[in-house]
């Protein structure tokens, strides 16, 4: 998952270094699915077709697709290629505040309860994305609010599944309100 | 006929029981707010939500789900005319007239044509659901695993050739999520396949994983990254009525949408784009004021391709039930819900699922009155939502999907497994990799490859089984003249104009 930034000022998404990160990690993918191929036996009983056929179909298209990919990129970049919207390159401050987010309720979901690790994944992505506006982020008091915002959307919400829905979320107590 | 009628009835019982009534009404509620909500769709909220499927009796989620799916439509236009920037891809070309007659003070005419629009498509649309659904069931269960076969592959092919801009990478993404769809235990002979020994990909990976992957997480991703400098400017509302001549351009348009919508929603060709497209065309050749396209913005430019859309929308639901093969994405994640359920879409689904498909089919009629209601008169009531900053916004989205891909596994794992896929999502629309492959690859792909094992049993493992069967020869013709017609067209075209140049 490399996603190299573009130094000059045309758009990242020409970039021919990530494109050809981009084909090889297709051929990567078509080289799992035959490696994992491999192993899966071709019995077919009386059907000609076997549980390792269609792994095999998919690897090959893959490597193909990934090889193409590689050839485009290598002579002049992707065909066709529909700019996307947004900035010519990337934010990476921001990225590394929602990432930080995301991964960190990840990691203590089970230990901290959905409420609060979900109030803090709101309050760093909040930050990563006001920053991406460059809007100033704000202070001590900025993040108490926006921390106290994420609690009263993820507190409604787990209440809704937990007590209403009956499905299970991780709290910080067993009592399933928080 | 008489029988239609009868089940219908009996549809209607089941879905105004208050319970039922009152899922119609959450999930157009929800649907219209996150059509609005520029960042989620549908598809991706109906993926949200799946985990409910294990507490929730089927008929109620089905219905939940489709108010969902037609609700995001009306709330969907109501963005691309005040905001520019359309919710869904079906509304984009709402956009393109919608904007402009805002811009010059005609949004409330805009948004009416668009709500009523999609009311009269909607249940139009349904009528011929209802009509035609159950023929086309009672003929579909002649069809065998060869031609559902056949009927997979031309859905593969369009969703991922056919549509986008470059077929590589139409590819590229199918067979990604063919791959996705291919760990787990194998359906047929129960074989494991790509589980690197991690017991929990036993049962194959969720539907809600990548969905929520690679559209919610993705998306916000993607916005922190790419979109923080977009301005966007937001045009005013004014009084939704329409006058005695824009009731006169518009009701044409309606009926015209309607009939290029509904066709194009029951063939797999990739959901309402094209219809809203043709629509668009279709109104721009024959209105009588074509200096108002593009211009000042015409009416019939918003009403055409509403219409389309809401049909083509509620046709896909002809595919998904009697087939069990999904023409969009929301539609293929509406499968994976009955899949959750151990219920088989197909021809069979009207005879032991009578009671879900006809309580479906009712609550179409009764959701589009209501989302009439919360998009007409109520429709300033959603505008609000566009005013909640897109910071907080972007970030609420991450809580839901923590609770969709948490709630249906209850594994953090899968949590990091999403931050993965979310990364993916936003290389693929950094390098415009179309993302509705994926999805449709990863749900559609164990199904087209059971039938096609059981379509090598009947043929007593000689390929000549798609040959042999008229129906199945028939339609393995139609797949070679998709994959071949575009490119025959293009080379034409090439040699004719010589400008535009062939990939």
């Amino acid at each position: 998952m490399t996603t190299p930034a573009a130094p000059q000022v045309t758009h990242s998404s020409h970039s021919a270094r990530a494109q050809l990160l981009i084909a090889l990690g297709v051929l990567g993918v078509a080289g799992v699915l035959v490696y994992g191929a491999l192993s899966i036996p071709s019995d077919a009983g009386y059907g000609g077709v076997g549980p390792n056929f269609l792994p095999w179909v998919v690897a090959a298209v893959l490597a193909v697709c990934g090889g193409w990919l590689l050839w485009e990129a290598a002579t002049g970049g992707f065909r066709q290629l529909e700019e996307p919207s947004g900035a010519a390159r990337g934010d990476w401050p921001a990225f590394a505040w929602v990432s930080a987010g995301v991964l960190a309720n990840a990691a203590l979901i089970t230990s901290a309860g959905f409420v609060l690790s979900c109030a803090l994944c709101f309050a760093l992505a909040v930050r990563g994305l006001r920053l991406s506006e460059g809007k100033p982020v704000g202070g001590v008091r900025q993040t108490v609010i926006d921390a106290i915002t994420g609690v009263l959307i993820a507190a409604p919400v787990y209440w809704l599944f937990t007590k209403l829905l009956a499905i299970n979320l991780p709290g910080l107590t067993g009592t399933g309100w928080i | 006929m008489l029988e239609t009628w009868t089940h219908l009835m009996g549809g209607f019982a089941t879905a105004i029981s208050p319970i039922n009534l009152l899922w119609a009404f959450v999930g157009c509620a929800v649907g219209t707010a996150i059509g609005v909500l520029p960042g989620l769709g549908p598809a991706v909220t109906v993926a949200m939500l799946l985990p409910i499927t294990s507490q929730v009796e089927p008929t109620a989620s089905m219905i939940f789900f489709a108010g969902i799916y037609y609700g995001a439509m009306y709330g969907g236009s109501t963005t691309s005319i005040l905001l520019n920037t359309p919710g869904e891809t079906g509304t984009m070309v709402t956009a393109l007239e919608g904007f402009k007659m805002a811009r010059s003070g005609r949004a409330g005419a805009a948004l009416a044509t668009a709500a009523i629009g999609s009311f009269v498509a909607g249940t139009i649309a349904t009528v011929l659901v209802t009509l035609f659904a159950p023929l086309v069931a009672e003929h579909a269960v002649k069809l065998g695993p060869p031609e559902y076969f056949l009927l997979m592959v031309l859905a593969f092919l369009t969703v991922s050739a056919v549509l986008g801009k470059s077929t590589l990478r139409g590819l590229t993404a199918l067979f990604l999520g063919l791959g996705a769809g291919l760990i787990g235990m194998d359906q047929i002979s129960g074989q494991v396949r790509y589980t690197a020994g991690i017991p929990e990909f036993m049962d194959g990976i969720e539907v809600v994983l990548i969905a929520v992957g690679l559209f919610a997480v993705g998306e916000v991703i993607y916005n922190a990254m790419y979109e923080g400098r977009s301005v966007c400017e937001m045009n005013r509302l004014t009084s939704v009525h329409m006058t005695g001549s824009e009731w006169r351009r518009s009701w044409p348009a309606w009926l015209r949408g309607t009939a290029l919508g509904f066709p194009f929603g029951t063939i797999p060709a990739g959901g309402s784009e094209i219809p809203t497209f043709l629509s668009y065309a279709t109104e721009k050749k024959l209105s009588n004021h074509k200096a108002e396209f593009g211009t000042t913005g015409a009416i019939e430019g918003v009403a055409g391709p509403e219409a389309a859309n809401n049909a083509a929308v509620t046709a896909t639901l002809v595919p998904l039930l009697t087939l069990g093969i999904p023409t969009s994405v929301t539609a293929a994640i509406l499968l994976s819900a009955l899949q959750n359920y151990g219920i088989q879409a197909g021809p069979q689904l009207f005879e032991t699922s009578s009671k879900m498909v006809w309580a479906l089919i009712a609550s179409l009629y009764i959701g589009n009155v209501m989302l009439l209601i919360l998009n007409l008169p109520m429709v300033g009531l959603w505008v609000k939502l566009l005013k909640i900053p897109r910071p907080q916004l972007y970030a609420g989205i991450l809580i839901f999907a923590t609770v969709g891909v948490y709630g249906m596994r209850q594994s953090s794992f899968d949590l990091f497994v999403m931050y993965g896929i979310g990364l993916l999502g936003v290389l693929m629309r950094r390098y415009d990799f179309p993302v509705a492959p994926v999805i449709v690859g990863m749900i559609l792909g164990p199904l087209a490859e059971a039938q096609l094992r059981n379509a090598m049993s009947i043929g007593e493992g000689k390929w000549g089984v798609f040959l042999e069967r008229p129906a199945s020869a028939f339609l393995l013709f139609i797949v070679v003249l998709v994959l071949l017609l575009p490119r025959v067209a293009r080379l034409w075209q090439a040699r004719r104009g010589g400008a535009t140049p062939a990939a």
